[in-house]
């Protein structure tokens, strides 16, 4: 798969505080926030067909549970490798949405890291990143 | 008072490029800077060097912390340490009951030295079911949030335009995620940045 | 009244349950919204689409029975039995997966909520009321068509203010329409802060330090025409920060500047500033 370039969020999972309380461990049921993981949109034909990232034209590989990607912040070129343990995000609610950082830009959100994993490379604050995501 | 305003006088005018006295000039070749910080952390596994859960007690320039799993944390703020509550703020503003993130580096006795502290941080997907006077109320995951519009300080952005204040043009029934500050021990937050679809 | 009102209920059930099979048999989202519900937690992945089509073909046959003539008891005691089996799994999907879609009356993700319930507790009553119908509900409706009319008309206005699955077709736009007439959301001025950070952040100048940065922004301020915002930052070793100034009547990403600046001595290390060229974006670094 070569890199792809898109969006980014960040969620929470596991044991939580506030409106997060009630997440659970995600798809995979082992999401922590703590942990280097991310949630794919094409972790199984069930989350498939509720992320539809087809919709938006972009056609992501199957990925299942515990497979490593790796994300690069096109902002800042820091970069983080995590494990599938969610479902996510919701690609077809923001098709042609797009972040920049100069003249790097992602479009469609693709990703969502957890919180340790978004803010080794991203301040949280910042809620939306563009990216690029690779499998080496 | 003086201080604070010296140094923010001197920072202004040091980004401003009327420079004085300075005696370096290091390159920052891009291939350079990337570079600079490598994460090693095995993907799958904790960061030693993040910690989240409730704060149980401020104590002079320390946070202690009950993680959501149970572990304790004892999270060092430093003059350098970032803290975000709905908008960057002071170590002042941190109350025990607040919920955090923190990134930093682990110290050897345990302690985490914090470059950043985000205080009762949510980031919600969820849809708009109605809205009132500043504020929208949230359907999130079958739960109802409140959030609070705070003039000043809330932003919008539309389908990746530039933010602005002005949120009248959030619509009810849409989706739109909802970067806030959490109101402790209750369904309410404030807002920081809604982001709209077109 | 009771007569009349007994005997429209497989007219009432009939319509809902059909209603619902449609969803889950002929609707293009039927997959995503078996993937939502709290099947996949009760049966499992795999099990949780064909089971949703099964209920859906269940609830079409008995739909279709209830309307059409003649009226049997039987009809009444399945619709109860499956009003209960609705009511005990939103029950449990609430308790168990509260985060799961109702995939009830429409393929959206419908969280299960007190009204949700509602509504499985007056399918119930509605199915104990058929099986107490003397005779079939196009003979009730045809002896007295005002009455009967009435009854169908407030129920069904029940069951729909009871499906949150329906909000989009009528309480939603009277809450827009609310919001129209009121603006509660007006009065928003002002540049907030967030579009100072994007404009750094689009800007190359901060691509190029942003692997320095150690923190969030910490502190942020506005002086004469322009907006700062310092990170702290760690360069050559030392701890430092970086400060970006934004003019305030600049929009461009090319007009933000940063300089590093040395927390100890105060000495500015580094700085660079964007300049706007046709040909793209270049950094200059300023002798310091």
């Amino acid at each position: 798969m070569a890199a792809v370039t898109g969006e980014m969020s960040w969620f929470c999972c596991g044991s939580a505080w506030g409106p997060c309380g009630t997440t659970g461990g995600g798809a995979c049921g082992t999401c922590k926030s703590g942990n280097y993981q991310h949630a794919w949109p094409n972790a199984s034909d069930a989350c498939w067909s509720i992320t539809r990232p087809d919709t938006c034209g972009m056609s992501l590989s199957r990925r299942t549970c515990g497979f490593r990607h790796y994300t690069t912040n096109l902002c800042s070129g820091l970069r983080v490798g995590t494990t599938i343990a969610d479902c996510g995000p919701q690609t077809d609610l923001w098709c042609g949405e797009r972040s920049c950082c100069g003249s790097a830009c992602g479009t469609n959100r693709i990703i969502d890291l957890t919180p340790a994993a978004y803010s080794a490379i991203a301040s949280l604050s910042t809620g939306l990143r563009p990216v690029s995501v690779d499998i080496v | 008072m003086n201080q604070s305003l010296n140094r923010r006088r001197l920072l202004a005018t040091a980004a401003l490029g009327g420079l004085v006295g300075a005696t370096g000039l290091g390159s920052l070749a891009p291939e350079a800077a990337f570079a600079a910080e490598a994460v090693t952390v095995e993907p799958g596994a904790p960061d030693p060097n993040f910690a989240e859960g409730r704060i149980s007690k401020v104590s002079g320039n320390m946070l202690l912390v009950t993680g959501s799993d149970t572990v304790l944390h004892s999270i060092r703020i430093t003059n350098g340490t970032s803290i975000w509550k709905l908008h960057p703020t002071t170590f002042d503003q941190v109350a025990v009951g607040d919920g955090l993130y923190a990134r930093g580096v682990r110290l050897p006795d345990g302690t985490l030295a914090a470059d950043s502290v985000w205080v009762n941080i949510v980031n919600l997907h969820a849809h708009i079911a109605s809205v009132g006077r500043n504020m929208l109320h949230l359907d999130h995951k079958g739960q109802r949030i409140v959030a609070h519009v705070v003039p000043g300080r809330s932003a919008a952005v539309y389908n990746g335009t530039p933010a602005v204040s002005d949120m009248s043009l959030l619509r009810v029934g849409r989706h739109v995620q909802v970067l806030g500050a959490w109101h402790p021990d209750t369904n309410e937050i404030s807002i920081a940045t809604v982001y709209a679809a077109a | 009244m009771i007569e009349v009102l007994a005997a429209l209920q497989p007219l009432v059930l009939g319509a809902v349950l059909i209603w619902s099979a449609r969803v889950k048999l002929f609707s293009r989202r039927a997959a995503a919204a078996a993937n939502r519900s709290a099947l996949v937690r009760l049966l499992g992945q795999d099990r949780a689409l064909p089971a949703y089509r099964v209920l859906g073909g269940v609830e079409l046959t008995l739909g279709a029975l209830l309307l059409a003539p003649p009226a049997l008891r039987l009809e009444a005691i399945a619709a109860t039995g499956l009003a209960v089996g609705f009511l005990a799994y939103l029950t449990y999907a609430r308790r168990v997966a509260p985060t799961s879609s109702c995939g009830c009356l429409s393929a959206q993700p419908i969280p299960v909520s007190g009204r949700s319930l509602a509504r499985a507790g007056l399918l119930v009553a509605a199915g104990v009321l058929a099986g107490l119908a003397a005779g079939g509900w196009w003979t009730a409706l045809a002896a007295r068509p005002l009455a009967g009319a009435a009854v169908l008309l407030a129920e069904l206005a029940l069951v729909v203010a009871l499906s949150p699955e329906l909000d989009a077709a009528w309480l939603l736009p009277l809450r827009r329409l609310r919001a129209w007439l009121t603006r509660p959301l007006r009065g928003g001025s002002g540049v907030p802060l967030l579009a100072a950070v994007q404009q750094i952040q689009l800007s190359d100048a901060y691509r190029r330090v942003a692997p320095l940065l150690r923190s969030d922004v910490r502190e942020h301020w506005d002086d004469g025409d322009g907006r700062f915002v310092g990170h702290a930052a760690h360069y050559q070793g030392r701890p430092v920060t970086a400060v970006f100034a934004v003019p305030l009547a600049d929009p461009e990403p090319d007009a933000v500047r940063v300089a590093v600046v040395d927390d100890a001595t105060g000495e500015t290390l580094l700085s660079l500033a964007g300049t706007p060229r046709p040909a793209g974006p270049r950094l200059t670094v300023v002798p310091a």
